[in-house]
């Protein structure tokens, strides 16, 4: 029962961050987003803990996600920080990548 | 039902109100606490199920460091007439993904719920090549960065 309850949270809070990250109009909220994004992705990972022959390969794949993801955010932050200081501007409408304006 | 299992009902419940509350909130610095709030309430259901390594990893990583760099974001770009950033048409697809998910969830019968403990010294003797070979990634990622960013600056 309570994996159920933690898969269904992890679930909902996922498609949350999804609506919110279509939805944003600024980098930072895309940034919220993606944070809410890996909470959901660490309450998934929630199940692999009742396994007891698993535990320390489901703290090592935690381990694994936690900091990875951590270094991702991070290259995002500074991303961020560069498109605001190259075109005075932190809004998704002034956003392009591969010749597509998103 | 135990008192821990209401207490992880209640925590998931405040975890998905808040989420909901990052989304709405008009301003983006209060977007960014909620979020806090999400994840430290994440954390907290690991502390819950006696994990507390990872409560600690989330709480330090995620809320401390990462977190307070986005407050610092959301305050220093904050909108002086903030808006509901919104687009309902989105709620649509993800109702729908909602709903293929927690019938693939509930698709499964025998599923265990009795949460075991872990222990960080077994992770550091069972995988210290892998740490260390981890901790390198994390300074070379750290070190493109730094490049990436004063490459900019010139």
């Amino acid at each position: 029962m309570m994996v159920y309850v933690t898969l269904v949270t992890s679930a909902a809070i996922l498609l949350i961050a999804y609506v919110m990250a279509m939805s944003s109009k600024e980098l930072v909220r895309l940034l919220i987003s993606l944070e809410l994004m890996f909470g959901a992705v660490f309450l998934a990972l929630m199940p692999l803990f009742t396994i007891p022959n698993l535990t320390t390969q489901a703290f090592s794949i935690a381990v694994l996600t936690i900091f990875t993801s951590g270094g991702e955010l991070m290259i995002l932050i500074a991303a961020m920080v560069t498109f605001s200081k190259k075109f005075r501007s932190i809004s998704t409408d002034d956003v392009v990548a591969g010749g597509d304006r998103l | 039902m135990d008192t821990v299992s209401l207490a992880l009902i209640a925590m998931c419940c405040f975890a998905v109100l808040t989420a909901f509350a990052a989304l709405f909130t008009k301003d983006t610095f209060y977007s960014a606490l909620y979020m806090s709030i999400t994840l430290v309430t994440i954390a907290g259901i690991y502390a819950l199920n006696n994990i507390q390594p990872v409560f600690v990893l989330i709480t330090f990583i995620f809320v401390g460091a990462i977190g307070a760099v986005t407050f610092a974001l959301a305050a220093m770009y904050r909108d002086p007439r903030p808006k509901i950033q919104v687009d309902f048409v989105w709620f649509i697809p993800a109702i729908i993904t909602f709903g293929a998910i927690f019938n693939a969830i509930f698709g499964f019968k025998n599923v265990s719920s009795a949460f075991t403990g872990s222990e960080v010294s077994a992770f550091v003797e069972k995988y210290a090549v892998f740490a260390l070979f981890f901790f390198a990634l994390a300074i070379l990622l750290m070190l493109s960065v730094v490049k990436f960013v004063r490459r900019e600056e010139v």
